[in-house]
């Protein structure tokens, strides 16, 4: 957590705000500084439009986007201080890393929902051959999936549990990189795999497999988060509440841009063509193609705490998680109003 | 001059086998670790306590996975270091001996050599599959091209003379071979196998990268991607203490061929 | 055996090192090649053993070999080329494996060849293990092991220092006499050519040419004899005096020639 600017400094910036004639805003409210770990993917967009439309700025912060390339570093950046507030999915790794006290949860990132295509179970045309026709199928198969404790993982254990398969009867191929499942899959090394929306509509187009459904569709789920370190929010809470507001700001504005649907067809909403240009330059990919990949992100950063609390179980069920982590201490409710499903007791 | 002493100049740069000062550098080493998580100088989720790893080393053995991951590995490590030694051995000679295999050659391998094998990972996959001809192929391409490039330049130190000597003796081609190219370019060769012995190790985790459930390099991974970095240090002990056997191993057999040294 | 070299020419290259040799080695003779560095006398001990190819021209051997010759024409080494994996007695074994003898034979020749070196008790040590002197002692035993009908012997000493040259050659010119094989004797050493040679050929410097060939005619025996003191000092004074200058020009050449 960055501390807020000394006396002297912050004296010496309003001087010289004064003397450059600042608006007043500027003056009375020096701005404290945050820097907040991101991927390159639209299920960040919320950070990304609050960013450029300056909704960290009104809410009195200087926030800083850095980007990283793989999941699992927004949470040790976040542990090892280098982001003060981190947006990523919820995988495995992160839990351990919670539950050593390094990360609290404060509000939802992206999840998925029904109507929603982000993540796909796909199977080879070879396997569909063979019967594998349904969800219902995947017992005795072979799935690949990126790594043990992803959130492709978890998305199979839901769907495991909700079509009644057992997960252990099922062959998990975890292939470390998306370009070694794209071509295990294709080379018809594994059954079936889960896969993000661009890959699995590229997939689709050059005839390898074909898509069963849609995560989303079959088991919702709370895919992402926004999270910081319990040491900002014992010593700065002020600058974690600043954050949480800028990025519900951000949230809506996506929400109300991305997820509307009319009889379940995607809508276009308010400052939707200037939204979408927002998260397509900052994930460097076009909009037309960012326009396919936009998840379901709640309007006020509200989280399903009882998915978290069963996500948790999961992975403790098949040992990946210690046994002492608990939903319960690694997030922190009191920062948005309303999140559903919060366990009792 | 005045009458004085001459002052001792010579000495040193002659390392001498120091015994046992490598295991208290060690013993030091791991005591720093411990007493850094002990005292809280770093945070165990930055460097988990030797106890911790220890721990989970023990969890390992005692749940029976450990020699099941050594096992696969070891399977893999031998059999991609001989694939890749074999036919680096095999192009190595042939590089070594005759021109044309040479002029060839020498591109070849020098264009192929720098190749991160990791990015030849999906290729492998689908030429080979996920099973462990793909594994093996990894650590076999990983050893070929520096025991080729070992073995011919081994050959171009066997000394001339040698080798005009066997044939003033009208020693057949193939006797010169065996009983001069070969051994004379055995302590390359040898020297060689130490490097490559490290890149199959190296290579094991890229290998179990493939779909892998077992194996030490799985493991690592696998901690990894799980952020248990107790779990994860073990398995690097694993290797590491892998690496040691193998080296020790190979000091051995060096001591052993070339004890006319 | 003889050896007739017939206009044995040799470039390296744009380089010629050797320039229209004809040369007869008689039968039993021991003749020395000496000329200055770089006239080509080691190439053309290479041509003469068939390990270096000749630019133009040929060599033949003529005549019956011993009884027993594994090898005819047999190589010594200047530096001794003998296979430091190997013990004494597995590098003098090496040029009889491949001829199918028995083990008896092998053993027997073996033996010999040791027992004339004086190498008995060296048998199994390694040749890192001996002096320079013991080395070539085993390249020589190694060369006797075949029972050469030609001995071809490149600068066999010139890696030795002083005192031991003397006494190998003291040794090695009673190994000779006692077998007077056909030899021919590289050296740039007159005192080693005079105490060995039947005749010794003269080279020019490069490319290398027949200068002349003078014969010793005094026996070996005797040439060491206080009395023969002041005939082999004029030999060697006429030997000097023939590569002399050409000895010092070659010495002021830049040596682009192995």
């Amino acid at each position: 957590m960055k501390k807020s600017i000394p006396v002297a400094r912050r004296a010496l910036l309003a001087g010289a705000a004064a003397a450059l004639a600042l608006p007043a805003p500027a003056l009375a409210q020096a701005r404290a500084r945050a820097s907040v770990g991101v991927l390159r993917l639209s299920s960040s967009g919320p950070v990304f439009i609050a960013h450029e439309r300056g909704y960290f700025r009104e809410a009195g912060l200087d926030v800083e986007l850095k980007f990283f390339t793989a999941a699992q570093q927004v949470p040790v950046a976040v542990t090892s201080n280098d982001a003060d507030f981190g947006v990523t999915g919820l995988t495995a790794a992160f839990f351990n890393l919670a539950g050593r006290g390094a990360l609290k949860i404060v509000a939802a990132q992206s999840r998925e929902e029904p109507g929603y295509n982000l993540v796909a179970y796909m199977v080879t045309n070879a396997a569909h051959e063979r019967g594998f026709r349904s969800l219902r199928d995947f017992a005795g198969k072979r799935v690949g999936i990126t790594t043990t404790g992803s959130t492709f993982h978890y998305s199979l254990g839901l769907l495991a549990r909700k079509q009644g398969f057992d997960l252990a009867s099922v062959t998990l191929v975890p292939l470390q990189t998306l370009p070694n499942m794209q071509a295990a899959f294709r080379g018809g090394q594994v059954d079936a795999i889960l896969a993000p929306v661009t890959l699995a509509r590229a997939l689709e187009a050059d005839g390898s497999g074909r898509v069963l459904g849609w995560v989303g569709d079959e088991t919702p789920w709370q895919l992402g988060a926004l999270f910081t370190s319990p040491r900002a929010i014992e010593r700065n809470r002020a600058t974690v509440e600043r954050f949480v507001r800028g990025y519900v700001r951000g949230a809506a504005d996506f929400h109300a841009a991305f997820n509307a649907r009319d009889r379940g067809r995607p809508v276009q909403g308010p400052a939707y063509r200037e939204n979408l240009e927002i998260v397509a330059r900052a994930v460097q990919q076009t909009p037309e193609l960012v326009s396919v990949g936009l998840p379901y992100v709640d309007p006020e950063g509200r989280l399903d705490v009882g998915d978290i609390h069963n996500q948790i179980a999961f992975w403790q069920s098949l040992n990946l998680v210690g046994r002492e982590v608990s939903g319960r201490e690694i997030v922190d409710l009191s920062f948005v109003r309303g999140h559903t499903n919060v366990p009792r007791g | 001059m005045s009458d004085s002493p001459i002052r001792f100049r010579g000495g040193g740069f002659a390392p001498r086998p120091k015994r046992g000062a490598a295991v208290i550098a060690f013993a030091a080493a791991l005591g720093l670790w411990a007493a850094a998580g002990r005292f809280g100088w770093v945070s165990p989720i930055f460097l988990p306590p030797p106890d911790a790893v220890a721990a989970a080393f023990w969890d390992l053995a005692r749940g029976g996975l450990l020699w099941r991951h050594i096992g696969e590995s070891l399977y893999r490590i031998v059999w991609g270091w001989g694939l890749g030694t074999f036919l680096g051995l095999a192009a190595g000679f042939a590089m070594g001996i005759w021109s044309y295999s040479r002029a060839i050659g020498v591109p070849f391998v020098s264009a192929l050599f720098p190749i991160p094998k990791i990015s030849l990972l999906p290729l492998l996959i689908l030429w080979l599959g996920i099973g462990e001809a793909s594994k093996v192929a990894t650590i076999a391409l990983g050893v070929f091209f520096p025991t080729a490039i070992a073995t011919y330049a081994a050959i171009d130190a066997v000394p001339r003379n040698l080798i005009r000597m066997g044939q003033s003796f009208d020693l057949p081609p193939h006797a010169v071979l065996r009983k001069i190219v070969l051994p004379g370019a055995l302590p390359g060769i040898l020297a060689g196998f130490r490097i490559t012995a490290s890149i199959a190790l190296i290579l094991l985790v890229s290998a179990e990268m493939i779909g892998a459930e077992y194996g030490i390099g799985a493991f690592i991974l696998q901690a990894g991607n799980l952020m248990l970095t107790d779990q994860l240090l073990a398995g690097v002990a694993m290797l590491s203490a892998l690496g040691l056997a193998i080296g020790t191993g190979l000091t051995r057999l060096e001591k052993y061929l070339l004890r006319w040294r | 055996m003889e050896l007739r070299c017939e206009g044995i020419s040799h470039r390296y290259g744009d380089v010629a090192a050797l320039d229209g040799i004809d040369l007869a080695v008689r039968a039993g003779e021991c003749l020395a090649l000496i000329g200055p560095s770089g006239c080509g006398k080691s190439t053309l001990l290479g041509i003469m053993g068939g390990i270096l190819a000749p630019s133009a021209g040929r060599v033949r051997a003529s005549g019956a070999a011993p009884a027993g010759c594994l090898n005819p024409v047999t190589y010594v080494f200047q530096d001794f080329a003998l296979l430091p994996w190997r013990t004494v007695e597995a590098n003098v074994a090496l040029p009889l494996e491949h001829h199918g003898l028995d083990a008896a034979d092998r053993k027997a020749r073996i033996d010999a060849a040791l027992a004339r070196t004086g190498l008995g008790e060296f048998r199994a040590a390694f040749p890192k293990q001996l002096s320079g002197g013991m080395r070539q002692r085993v390249g020589i035993a190694r060369a006797l092991a075949v029972s050469p009908a030609i001995l071809l012997m490149d600068e066999p000493l010139s890696a030795l220092d002083a005192q031991t040259r003397d006494l190998l050659m003291e040794d090695f010119l009673a190994l000779w006499l006692g077998a007077r094989t056909t030899s021919v004797y590289v050296t740039h050493n007159l005192g080693e050519a005079l105490r060995l040679a039947d005749r010794i050929c003269v080279l020019s410097r490069r490319p290398g040419r027949i200068k002349e060939i003078v014969a010793v005619e005094r026996p070996q025996a005797t040439r060491a004899a206080p009395e023969a003191a002041r005939e082999m000092a004029e030999l060697h004074e006429r030997l000097w005096r023939l590569i002399k200058d050409e000895a010092s020009a070659a010495d002021r050449e830049i040596a682009d020639v192995r």
